[in-house]
């Protein structure tokens, strides 16, 4: 009944009662959200969290989607917005926690290996060591950027938004955007082909 | 990828660029192995990215869920037909009140209500107590002079 909607009418039809429209909401923004919160927080708990807050936001204050810009634009900037927030309290923990002497509880090495473990569909054993092994030096590759240009990489994949929206989602000049993302593909250009060597 | 490309290219990956800039970005590449190498390193990213499929648990999707039908049935602002009824009401009620209460039509209301009246007895009263003040005022300097000349002529027995 809600598969032939538009974001636009579901917001709409659940804004009027309809939770089922909810429901199909986060069915067709779920792989995409949680992949984007999964890559930028390293972490699955992290994700789920932050999954969870972009949608009860959407619950309990409807008008918080004001229909004028895009869903799912409006989705992936609160959800960059949450994630900026989850940082912001990881630092100041991992603050506290230095100064009280603890060792941080965890690092960025700590990325959940689910990430990182997928593989093409049931390929022969030789196959899936290459392609691990490519994984891991694409997966390096991306480390290798700078937050700026990972963030428009990401947003860009997950999103599937055109990069004019992405540069009005950060309030950045679309050739700035542009030039991030052009300078991210030098790079990743640059460290697949050290690898390489 | 140094060339002044960059940019043209990542709009002609993504399918963003028009045909006519398609056409250009696609003749430079074939002679542009730095493009190149750096279109194929973007796209072995997307690959990568676009092979992980990972999905929220169950149990986060049907958290957001319980909690939407819990918020459906509590509606923030919705009229009864009571609650309209008894709106509209109140609204006829006041708007009687105003139509049919007696008014005063005189423009100059202040006039005749006597607030100007009012006015008129507290500035006398303040008119009162500023001349008694400055009486007694006087009288103050007047004593003060009889003291001073009673305190001289003292003085002047002294010597």
């Amino acid at each position: 009944m809600t598969e032939g909607l538009s974001d636009t009418e579901l917001v709409a039809a659940f804004k009027g009662g309809d939770v089922e429209a909810l429901g199909a909401l986060m069915e067709r923004h779920k792989a995409a959200l949680y992949g984007y919160l999964l890559r930028v927080t390293k972490r699955a708990d992290a994700a789920e969290d932050i999954f969870q807050e972009v949608f009860l936001k959407l619950v309990h204050n409807p008008g918080a989607y004001g229909e004028r810009e895009k869903f799912k634009a409006w989705l992936f900037t609160v959800a960059r917005n949450a994630a900026m927030d989850y940082f912001r309290r990881e630092s100041s923990r991992r603050a506290l926690a230095c100064a009280e002497g603890d060792a941080p509880v965890y690092g960025e090495e700590e990325a959940p290996s689910r990430l990182d473990s997928a593989a093409s569909p049931e390929p022969g054993p030789q196959e899936a060591l290459e392609n691990k092994q490519l994984g891991e030096r694409i997966a390096a590759a991306l480390d290798k950027l700078s937050d700026d240009q990972r963030e428009i990489f990401h947003l860009r994949h997950y999103s599937e938004l055109s990069f004019k929206e992405i540069a009005e989602m950060l309030g950045l000049p679309i050739g700035t955007v542009l030039a991030r993302m052009s300078r991210a593909a030098a790079r990743l250009r640059e460290e697949l082909e050290k690898a390489a060597q | 990828m140094n060339c002044e490309y960059g940019e043209k290219l990542i709009l002609h990956f993504y399918g963003e660029a028009g045909d006519g800039l398609a056409s250009e970005v696609e003749a430079h590449l074939k002679g542009c192995a730095s493009c190149r190498d750096a279109l194929a390193a973007l796209a072995a990213a997307e690959a990568l990215l676009s092979k992980e499929t990972p999905l929220p648990s169950e149990a986060v999707l049907q958290a957001v869920m319980r909690q939407a039908r819990a918020a459906a049935h509590k509606p923030l602002f919705v009229w009864s037909w009571a609650e309209t009824a008894l709106a509209g009401a109140m609204a006829a009620a006041f708007l009687l009140v105003f139509a049919f209460a007696p008014q005063s039509a005189s423009p100059d209301l202040a006039w005749n209500s006597g607030l100007d009246s009012g006015l008129d007895s507290v500035e006398y009263s303040m008119d009162q107590s500023r001349s008694e003040l400055t009486a007694s005022s006087g009288d103050w300097d007047y004593n003060y002079g009889v003291l001073s000349a009673e305190e001289q002529a003292l003085s002047a027995e002294e010597v």
